[in-house]
């Protein structure tokens, strides 16, 4: 062991593990979907009938393959938020709002950005959000198949 | 009806930022030597043992392997040796785990190790953002931080729980870790103090926050028999259980309520034939990564009635000196080595039964409840100890 | 407490390559329907979900958040080993031995998304091993080295193990590989670490596979014949290796005296009627007839240049084809366990032996410094 006067030896990692990953049939048609036809699709489990959204290929409470597709609105209203004023290493820089918008026409809620107002002034920018209200995609002109492809909701 | 399984003894390490004075089984010897200590046996009375760790925060991919040996020489004796890893209920995971080698008649004396550097990771909230899904949810760069705050937001705006009832949280919590020489953050300071820290991600602040801490911790499981002559007090398992819920962040938007909890709970008070948790449990070691979950968590719990949680707090009967004390070891509110986190609050749960908790005792234990949470969310485990056998 | 538990489905899915168009636990969804269909049973029956895996193999912290939902435990009491699944499957075995759960379902899976050998290397500690760039196959390889050295084991003698095995995965309907390979191909394969080979060694194969564990009481009200766990063991070795007898797999051994012992086994050739372990190398199926006492240490080789060990051998081993005919990565060691279970109770299609009590062998491939833990189970059919 070493002795109390020693400093130990401290030794730099790093991982740097490039994977590649298979977005599956249901998020491929997602992306596909938002890209070329600027729409946003769910799909409708056909044994309890709820509309999910980001998509999946079963249900996993009815635990059946599902393959019903279902065009949801891109309007809809914020079911929570939050807005980060903290940098993390590799993660946005502040400040971004994310929140979950239960989108019309879809039983479960999409991750996503809310923008297009000031955030820098938390006071202002509680009082322009709250639960509930209605907020509106804005999408991007050049889209890419991505989640990005949505810029972000903003109030409507 | 799974045979009885009593806690027989306690193993803890002294938890910081980086315990850069060890290498990681020095670390886990740390912990695992004193718990046979305290159950009073050898490596040789160790059946098999189970070891539970997150693996992406120690920089080392399956630590358990290389740590074989500080586990009651697991390794070299050829022990039955298990990896359990389910995110932030890992430590409960473990302990469960080590509760069922047991109760299944094939083992009857079993070590529960659970580890973390969070330390040795240079950024936490990144490597919790790999566990986000990488399709379409990691990109937002959502970590644990937001999603507890998501919670808070939730709550605040459907009960009307205030930043203040959170900071109190905070106050609660570090002063109860002053109590407790293992504990990571050992620092007093007041509600202003709380909510003039630094906004983190609305409505968490660093106070609200968890630290990231090195640490480990192991535990001694017995059967019936050995732990009659182990343990001059026991802590007993009366029941135990886990739940996972959904993975999509938004496929429960309701945040304000946590429902895979109180799913949860009741199956496991049902096991334990608890009826009125607030009278019939005497003390709680809740995760409480963030403090606006400790509030969930007593709703969930059936501590009180959904949205009541802020009351509690502002009333006192979560306080040391309340009806039922809440994290007198500090919670994971002063000490959150991951994957280990989950078996301290089971740890502290047993030696508060045990009678063993010096400082941090609460008088008159008789049934403790250990509780985590893990995922996005969605995890969570449940263990009921208790001075008598069920 | 329930004294039997017993095995009363499988579900697997056709392993394939890398590539594709499923996520991979969408695999797992499959092979989890697939193993309740087989046992008659819904999601509604099962009590308990164990996934088995490595996050950083797959790219995804708490792995279990994809993988135990998709395997049927939405809402139920779950959790994942992070290991082989054949480790998964001790804990189900537990969990339904302890009387506190009647049904489990355990899954594992591969799925070739992250590079196997720098996910190994980065299991090991920063300071003594890694830095060497040693991963699985290189240590593996240092195994099979000193094995070869220490009891003159000979390339061809391994080459035997490939030519067998790949020529029973082509009866195996579900196998990745089913094309048998000749001596001399596998003699003139890529040198990848010496002396292992390239198809010395297992592929990258993409699937899943399920298995549903119940109590003999309910096994007995549900099913028509299953397969009764008469023994199981598991047992890990050291990390540091300097002192170990390299040749040796000293934990297989601890786990199979268990399993054993448990099983009432004494002579194991006599008593077996088949076994499917985890050959993740050629040498390394070798190693384990020795391990798992079928053999003297260093006769393996005899042993298989017998034929002993062929489909037509009174010891068959790895009549699906085995890890060189489909290896999923985290779940080849379940997949032994799900073939010994098609196999005693009569519904191993095309690659059919009789058999009423049958070995399963799995490791832990990617984790560790080498071949440091094993797991053992024992079947036996239900009369």
């Amino acid at each position: 062991m070493t002795s109390q006067q020693e400093e130990p030896l401290i030794i730099d990692g790093r991982w740097d593990i490039p994977y590649r990953h298979t977005a599956g049939q249901a998020a491929s048609r997602f992306f596909r979907e938002l890209k070329e036809n600027k729409r946003i699709m769910g799909v409708r489990c056909p044994s309890c009938q709820r509309v999910l959204v980001p998509p999946r290929s079963f249900c996993e409470r009815c635990f059946v393959p599902i393959d019903e597709w279902v065009e949801v609105q891109d309007s809809g209203t914020l079911s929570t938020f939050t807005i980060v004023y903290a940098q993390f290493t590799s993660l946005p820089p502040p400040p971004y709002c994310i929140g979950l918008v239960k989108l019309d026409g879809a039983d479960t809620a999409l991750m996503h950005y809310i923008g297009g107002l000031d955030l820098q002034d938390l006071e202002a920018a509680k009082k322009a959000l709250s639960v509930g209200m209605r907020l509106q995609a804005v999408w991007r002109d050049e889209r890419e198949g991505k989640i990005s492809d949505i810029e972000y909701f903003r109030p409507a | 009806m799974p045979r009885r399984v009593a806690i027989v003894g306690v193993g803890l390490t002294r938890c910081s930022s980086w315990r850069r004075d060890v290498i990681y089984p020095e670390l886990v010897y740390e912990a695992t030597s004193p718990a046979l200590q305290d159950a009073g046996i050898t490596p040789n009375d160790v059946d098999a043992v189970v070891y539970g760790s997150m693996d992406p925060f120690d920089g080392v991919n399956a630590p358990e392997k290389w740590n074989v040996d500080a586990c009651a020489a697991a390794g070299m004796l050829g022990k039955p040796y298990l990896k359990i890893s389910t995110g932030g209920t890992t430590g409960g995971s473990a302990a469960l785990a080590a509760y069922y080698h047991v109760a299944s008649g094939l083992y009857d004396v079993v070590l529960a190790v659970a580890s973390q550097r969070v330390g040795e990771t240079l950024e936490a909230q990144l490597v919790l953002n790999t566990a986000v899904d990488p399709v379409y949810e990691r990109g937002f760069g959502v970590g644990a931080i937001t999603v507890a705050a998501i919670q808070a937001c939730s709550h605040m705006h459907a009960y009307g729980t205030t930043e203040e009832d959170i900071a109190l949280v905070s106050v609660r919590n570090h002063e109860n870790a002053l109590n407790n020489p293992y504990a990571h953050l050992r620092v007093k300071f007041s509600v202003q103090d709380a909510l003039a820290s630094a906004m983190l991600s609305w409505p968490l602040r660093l106070s609200d926050c968890c630290p990231s801490s090195d640490g480990a911790c192991a535990l001694v499981f017995a059967s019936e028999e050995r732990a009659r002559k182990l343990a001059r007090q026991p802590a007993w398992v009366r029941g135990a259980g886990q739940i996972t819920d959904n993975y999509f962040t938004g496929d429960r938007p309701w945040y304000e309520d946590w429902d895979s909890l109180a799913m949860l709970a009741r199956r496991v008070y049902r096991l334990a034939k608890i009826d009125d948790p607030m009278r019939e449990i005497d003390v709680a070691e809740l995760y409480n990564a963030f403090t606006i979950q400790e509030i969930l968590e007593y709703e969930a719990l059936g501590f009180c009635e959904k949205g009541k949680g802020a009351e509690l707090v502002r009333q006192g009967v979560t306080a040391m000196d309340g009806q039922l004390p809440v994290c007198p070891s500090g919670g994971v509110l002063s000490t959150n080595p991951i994957g280990a986190s989950g078996l301290i609050r089971v740890a502290e749960a047993a030696l508060q039964v045990m009678g063993k908790a010096d400082q941090r005792q609460v008088p008159d234990v008789k049934t403790a409840l250990a509780h985590a949470w893990g995922a996005t969310i969605g995890f969570h485990t449940l263990m009921i100890l208790d001075r008598e056998a069920p | 407490m329930s004294s039997r538990v017993c095995i009363v489905g499988v579900g697997q899915t056709h392993h394939r390559g890398p590539g594709g168009n499923l996520a991979y636990h969408e695999f797992a969804f499959e092979a989890a329907r697939a193993a309740l269909e087989d046992a008659g049973l819904t999601r509604g029956d099962l009590d308990t979900v164990l996934a088995s895996g490595w996050d950083v193999l797959d790219g995804r912290t708490i792995s279990d958040m994809h993988l135990v939902p998709a395997a049927g435990g939405y809402l139920k009491d779950s959790a994942k080993v992070a290991d082989d699944g054949i480790l998964a499957f001790a804990y189900a075995y537990m969990r339904i031995a302890s009387g506190a759960f009647d049904t489990a379902l355990v899954v594992g899976h591969g799925h070739a998304e992250g590079p196997t050998e720098l996910v190994s290397n980065v299991a090991l500690d920063p300071f003594f091993y890694r830095p060497l760039g040693v991963g699985v196959t290189s240590s593996l390889a240092l195994q099979a080295s000193a094995y070869a050295a220490h009891y003159g084991v000979s390339e061809d003698q391994a080459a035997g193990v490939v030519v067998k095995n790949r020529r029973h995965g082509a009866n195996n309907p579900y196998a990745h590989l089913t094309s048998a390979v000749t001596r001399d191909e596998v003699l003139a394969s890529k040198m990848i670490a010496w002396p292992l080979r390239d198809l010395d060694c297992r592929p990258q194969s993409v699937g899943a596979v399920a298995v549903i564990l119940t109590s003999d009481d309910r096994a007995r009200r549900i099913a028509s014949r299953w397969a009764t766990v008469e023994g199981i063991g598991w047992a890990t070795e050291s990390y540091y290796i300097g002192a170990t007898e390299l040749w040796r797999l000293g934990a297989l051994t601890s786990a199979a005296q268990r399993a054993y012992r448990m099983a009432g086994i004494s002579d194991p050739v006599a008593e077996l009627d088949l076994a499917e372990v985890h050959d993740i190398t050629s040498y390394h199926e070798l190693m384990a007839y020795e391990a798992l006492g079928w053999a003297e240490e260093g006769a393996a080789g005899r042993l298989l240049e017998e034929g002993a060990t062929s489909m037509e051998g009174r010891l068959p081993v790895n009549p699906s084809g085995g890890a060189l005919s489909t290896n999923l990565e985290a779940g080849t060691g379940l997949a032994r366990v799900a073939e010994a279970a098609l196999q005693v109770t009569g519904r191993a299609d095309g690659r059919q032996v009789e058999a009423r009590t049958a070995l399963a062998h799995g490791m832990s491939a990617l984790a560790g410094s080498i071949a440091q833990a094993h797991g053992v189970v024992i079947l036996r059919r239900s009369e």
